[in-house]
């Protein structure tokens, strides 16, 4: 039985929180955000509703099973309206950057 | 007399031998120079030498390729040392790089707008977010590199100065200012 070493962050704009767990092989998602002790420390974690998860930097189900090394993310939603920022920024008649043409397609 | 000779021409034979083997048995792997070259760079793989990042400013230092002073975030006490690593003359940081205070990148939270295009160019994962999703940059993580500045569609990361702490402060590495020689 391997143990898997496994970061899991919870970043805020001043602080992050960054915990490091070690897991039994064939842990999930959901078991290390709860393991991490940061639900307690942070009642506003709405898991599965407002705050997805993810892990590095790609989302990740509750249930997705962990891999050595894996950090597990606990994301925020965005606050501005990519649609909303797009719109203001064809108003104003500048040219997007590199990236604004997928979000765009979204 | 001939004795004497000989005595001292299998002594010598005998260390020679020993030299020779040890040199092979205890061959190190890597250039120790490029080591210690790189334990001097400030590891922000920041890419303003000209150079990928930090190791590789390291081996091209360390073949004579590259001058010791194209590195802003080591600052002029970084130069220093590895003027005194190298016995070379220290000289002031290269054309079109400025110093700067050390600094970190944050993110305008009210503007961000999900895109993952910081992510990608971040070269030490210190950005934490997913598509859709609220990017954050773990300041602990962060180099201060700049490199996620330029990508960012909605212009809404920006560089903070770190400000001295108890915790973070330090004695910098004494710099004697140059002189021109006359």
């Amino acid at each position: 039985m391997t143990t898997l070493h496994i970061e899991v962050v919870y970043p805020l704009r001043d602080e992050q929180h960054v915990v490091h767990l070690e897991m039994p092989e064939g842990a999930t998602v959901k078991e290390a955000v709860e393991r991490s002790g940061l639900l307690a420390r942070h009642p506003e974690i709405d898991l599965g509703g407002a705050n997805k998860t993810g892990i590095w930097n790609k989302l990740a189900k509750l249930d997705a099973v962990l891999r050595d090394r894996d950090r597990v993310e606990i994301y925020r939603p965005l606050l501005a309206d990519p649609k909303e920022v797009r719109r203001q920024r064809a108003a104003e008649g500048k040219a997007m950057k590199k990236g604004g043409g997928d979000l765009a397609a979204e | 007399m001939l004795t004497a000779i000989l005595v001292l021409a299998g002594i010598g034979l005998v260390l020679g031998a020993v030299l020779g083997w040890a040199a092979d048995y205890y061959k190190v792997e890597e250039d120790p120079v490029v080591e210690k070259i790189d334990a001097i760079l400030p590891q922000t793989q920041c890419g303003q030498c000209g150079y990928p990042g930090c190791r590789p400013y390291a081996e091209a230092i360390a073949k004579g390729e590259a001058d010791i002073n194209r590195c802003p975030p080591g600052g002029e006490d970084g130069i220093q040392r590895l003027a005194e690593l190298l016995g070379v003359e220290a000289k002031p940081l290269g054309e079109g790089l400025e110093p700067k205070l050390k600094s970190v990148a944050v993110i305008d939270e009210s503007t961000c707008i999900g895109c993952t295009l910081c992510i990608q160019a971040c070269p030490v994962d210190a950005i934490v977010g997913a598509s859709k999703q609220l990017h954050t940059i773990v300041a602990d993580q962060c180099t201060g590199c700049e490199l996620c500045l330029a990508p960012c569609p909605v212009d809404c990361i920006a560089m903070e100065v770190i400000p001295a702490r108890l915790d973070n402060w330090k004695w910098r590495y004494p710099v004697i200012r140059l002189k021109q020689a006359a």
